[in-house]
C-alpha cells in the first residue's frame, strides 16, 4: 500500500526558499520593539554608563573624561557598602516577610472562600493602588507617628503609657511601610499560582501517608515555585531602588541605596549618581540571572523553543 | 510566509536595531547643525562675548502657564487665582528643595521654565551659566515698592541690567521648643547636644548644612573651607546626625514638626515662632547663634529663553504687589523687600510684628553672611553625603 502523506522532504521542497539572514522586509515587525527598547531602555542606560564613567569639576561641571573614580569612590567607602549591605537585608526581609503574610493569605483564599468572596477579597486588596503611592505613604506617617493612629491603640490597651517613637523615621517604619506597599504584589501572584493547583492532590498525599506539612512542601509548593519565584521578583527587586518609603518614613536612620542616588542627583553629582544605580542594577541582574536559573520564564509565559 | 522567533530572538533582534539606530542619533548629534537662519535673537550685550550658551526663546503656539520654580513662602493660592483673574496667566509651581537642586534642574530643562528663585550668590551663578538673563529693575512699575537698596544689591547688578526681582531676605536661626529645651541656647553646639537625639529638623539642603557646620566649627571662609576645616564640619554633621529627626524639603514641613512637638530644634527664616503658633503649636524661641550664621537674600529670576518669557515681567507685576507681599509676610514671618507692604502691616495694626522681624531694619540684610554656591562644590556634596548617605 502507497502512503498518501507526502514525506517531510517533499513539503520542504515545495515552501520558498529561505531568505538568508534578515532581510529589512523581515526587520519591519521588530520596530516597535527597537523604539521601545531603544529610548525606554538603550538610551538611558547608554547615557548612565557614560555619566558614570565622567567626572564634574569642583563646581560641579560635568566633564566627559573617561574614569573609573566614580566607581573606586564608593567601593572604597565602608558607609556605601554598609548601605549597599542594609539594602539588600531590608529587601531580603520584606520578601520573606511579604511571602510569610501573602501566602496563607492566598491559600485561605483560593482553598476556603467561595468565588464571589474571593472577588470582593482581591479587590479590596487592590483597591490602595487606585491611590497614589504617595498619599499611602503620607497615610503611614500619619499612623505611625509618635501622635499617630498606633501609638493611640497601644495606649487605649494599655500597653504604654506614653506614646513611643520605634515606628517611625527609622528602619521598623520603612520595613512596615514596604511591606504594605509590597504585599499585593506577593499575594496576586501566589493566588494565581494557587488558583490553579488541585487541591485533591494533598488528600491524595496524605490518603498515601504523608503528613500535612509534608503534602505541602513535597506537593504543593514544587507546583507553584514558579509563583513563589515570580512574588520574590516583584518584591525584592523594586525594593532595591526603593527611594520615597524611605524618605518619607525613614528619616535620617532609614535610607536605603536609593536614597544616595536621589541625594546625589540633588546635590549634582550626576556621575556619582550615575554609578550608584549602575551597582544597583548590576546587582539586580546578577539576582535576575540567579532567579533564571529556577525560572523558566519562556515555558511559563511564552511557550518559548 | 510562516516564520516564527523565540523571545530571545525577538528581544536580541529589537536590541540590536534600537542599538543602530541610537549609535546613528549619536552620530546625527555630534555633527554640526546647519545653520536655519532667520530664527535666533540678537545677542545680548553680555552674552555675546561671553562663552555662555545662546538659548533662543521657543516660541508657544499658544502660551500655557508660567512655569515657577521655586519655595513654599514664595506664592500662595489666593495670589496666584487674583492674578489669574486679573492678567489671565496661569501659574504653574513646582517647589524646590535647594539652590543646587534648582540650578540642576533649569540646567536639565531651560526654557521649560521660566521664572527661578535663588538665593543671594547663587543668582550670579545661574547668570554665568547662562541660564537667566538680566532684566531692567525700573520697568516693573511695582519695583517703585521696594526699598530702593533691593534695586542695587551690587551683587546681582550686572552692565546689562539686574540678575533678579527682590523677594525677601532673613538670617537662619535656631528654633527651639523652651518646654523642651533649656537652658536656652545661643549656640550651634545644640544641635549636636545628645540630649536631643531625634528632636532636629532640618531642610535637606546639603551646601547649607555645610556652610552651618562650618560657621559652627569656626571655619575662616566657610564657601572655602580647606580639608582641614572640612574634615572638622564633617565630624560636627557627624555628631549631628543621631539628632537629625529628619531632613525635609520645605521649610513648612519644618514648622509642622515643630508644631507637632515631634522636633525640638530645627532651622529656621525669621518668624518661625508666630508661624509654628498659627499651626496649633506651643510656644517656641529662636536665636541667631553666638558663632555667627548665613542668611539669604532672594529673588526670581527670569529664565533665558523661558516658552512663557514674554509674560514674566507682567506675572511678576502682578504677583508682587503690595497687598499680596503683606499677606506673604503674614503667612512665612520673615521680612520681604516690599516697603509698601511693611506700611500696609503698620496700617493693619501688625507694626510689632513686621518690627519683631526686622522688616523695618532692610539694611541688616548685608550684614549677613549670603548664601552663595562654594568654590569646591564638589567635595561639599561628597563630605555630606559621606555622613548622611552612609
Amino acid at each position: 500500500m502507497t502512503s498518501t502523506v507526502p514525506a517531510a522532504t517533499e513539503v520542504a521542497d515545495t515552501l520558498p526558499p529561505a531568505e538568508p539572514g534578515l532581510s529589512p522586509r523581515r526587520l519591519w515587525p521588530f520596530v516597535p520593539a527597537a523604539i521601545v527598547l531603544g529610548a525606554l531602555f538603550l538610551a538611558p542606560l547608554s547615557i548612565a554608563v557614560a555619566a558614570s564613567l565622567w567626572r564634574t569639576s569642583p563646581s560641579l561641571q560635568l566633564i566627559p573624561d573617561w574614569t573609573l573614580d566614580n566607581f573606586r569612590y564608593l567601593l572604597g567607602q565602608a558607609g556605601y557598602i554598609a548601605l549597599f549591605g542594609k539594602t539588600l537585608l531590608m529587601a531580603v526581609v520584606v520578601t520573606a516577610a511579604g511571602i510569610t503574610v501573602a501566602f496563607p493569605f492566598a491559600y485561605f483564599l483560593v482553598r476556603y472562600v467561595s468565588r464571589r468572596w474571593q472577588r470582593i477579597v482581591l479587590l479590596a486588596v487592590v483597591v490602595p493602588f487606585w491611590t497614589s503611592y504617595l498619599v499611602r505613604v503620607y497615610a503611614w506617617q500619619a499612623i505611625l507617628g509618635s501622635q499617630g493612629l498606633l501609638n493611640g491603640l497601644l495606649k487605649e490597651l494599655g500597653l504604654i503609657s506614653q506614646p513611643v517613637d520605634v515606628f517611625l523615621y527609622n528602619d521598623v517604619g520603612v520595613f512596615i511601610v514596604l511591606l504594605y506597599v509590597y504585599f499585593p504584589f506577593a499575594a496576586l501572584t501566589l493566588y494565581s499560582s494557587l488558583e490553579r493547583f488541585d487541591f485533591t492532590q494533598l488528600t491524595a498525599a496524605q490518603d498515601l501517608g504523608a503528613r500535612p506539612d509534608q503534602a505541602l512542601r513535597r506537593v504543593l509548593l514544587p507546583q507553584i515555585r514558579p509563583g513563589l519565584i515570580t512574588a520574590c521578583i516583584f518584591v525584592f527587586i523594586p525594593i532595591l531602588g526603593e527611594y520615597l518609603t524611605p524618605d518619607l518614613v525613614g528619616g535620617t536612620k532609614g535610607i536605603l541605596i536609593g536614597s544616595d542616588i536621589i541625594s546625589f542627583y540633588l546635590g549634582g553629582s550626576f556621575p556619582l549618581m550615575a554609578a550608584t544605580a549602575l551597582l544597583v542594577a548590576v546587582v539586580v541582574l546578577a539576582l535576575l540571572i540567579v532567579f533564571r536559573r529556577y525560572l523558566q520564564v519562556e515555558d511559563l509565559v511564552a511557550g518559548g523553543r | 510566509m510562516a516564520e516564527s522567533y523565540s523571545r530571545r530572538e525577538f528581544l536580541k533582534i529589537g536590541a540590536g536595531l534600537s542599538f543602530g539606530a541610537f549609535l546613528a542619533a549619536c552620530a546625527g548629534a555630534a555633527s554640526p547643525a546647519p545653520s536655519t537662519g532667520g530664527a535666533s535673537t540678537a545677542p545680548s550685550p553680555s552674552s555675546a562675548g561671553s562663552a555662555a550658551p545662546s538659548i533662543k526663546p521657543v516660541p508657544s503656539a499658544s502660551p500655557g502657564p508660567i512655569n515657577f520654580l521655586t519655595w513654599s513662602d514664595h506664592w500662595g493660592k489666593d495670589e496666584i487665582k487674583a492674578v489669574k483673574s486679573s492678567t489671565g496667566i496661569a501659574v504653574n509651581v513646582t517647589e524646590l528643595a535647594d539652590n543646587i537642586d534648582g540650578f540642576n534642574k533649569l540646567n536639565q530643562v531651560h526654557g521649560q521654565l521660566d521664572v527661578v528663585s535663588g538665593d543671594a550668590l547663587w543668582v550670579p551663578k545661574y547668570y554665568d551659566a547662562g541660564l537667566i538673563e538680566a532684566v531692567d529693575i525700573n520697568s516693573f512699575k511695582v519695583a517703585s515698592e521696594l526699598y530702593s537698596m533691593a534695586r542695587s544689591f551690587p551683587f546681582w547688578t550686572k552692565s546689562d541690567g539686574y540678575l533678579a526681582y527682590p523677594w525677601g531676605w532673613s538670617p537662619i536661626q535656631i528654633a527651639f521648643n523652651p518646654k523642651f529645651v533649656t537652658p536656652a541656647p545661643d549656640s550651634w553646639a545644640v544641635l549636636i547636644d545628645p540630649k536631643y537625639k531625634g528632636k532636629v529638623v532640618m531642610e535637606r539642603q546639603p551646601t547649607d548644612m555645610m556652610l552651618f557646620a562650618g560657621v559652627a566649627t569656626g571655619a575662616k571662609d566657610i564657601y572655602n573651607m580647606t580639608d582641614t576645616e572640612l574634615a572638622a564640619a564633617k565630624d560636627w554633621l557627624t555628631k549631628l546626625k543621631p539628632n537629625i529627626l529628619k531632613l525635609v524639603k520645605q521649610n513648612n514641613e519644618t514648622i509642622a514638626s515643630l508644631a507637632s512637638e515631634e522636633a525640638w530644634l530645627g532651622t529656621q527664616n525669621l518668624g518661625s515662632p508666630d508661624r509654628v503658633k498659627k499651626a496649633g503649636g506651643p510656644e517656641i524661641q529662636a536665636f541667631v547663634p553666638k558663632e555667627g550664621t548665613t542668611g539669604f537674600i532672594d529673588g526670581e529670576m527670569t529664565v533665558k529663553g523661558g516658552q512663557n518669557h514674554d509674560r514674566v515681567h507682567a506675572y511678576i507685576e502682578a504677583g508682587a504687589t503690595a497687598e499680596f507681599v503683606a499677606q506673604n509676610f503674614l503667612d512665612n514671618g520673615r521680612p520681604l523687600w516690599n516697603e509698601k507692604a511693611y506700611t500696609l502691616l503698620v496700617n493693619m495694626g501688625k507694626k510689632d510684628q513686621a518690627d519683631r522681624y526686622l522688616y523695618n531694619q532692610p539694611d541688616l540684610a548685608l550684614k549677613m553672611q549670603l548664601k552663595g554656591p562654594s568654590g569646591n562644590t564638589d567635595a561639599y556634596i561628597k563630605a555630606w553625603q559621606e555622613v548622611f548617605g552612609a
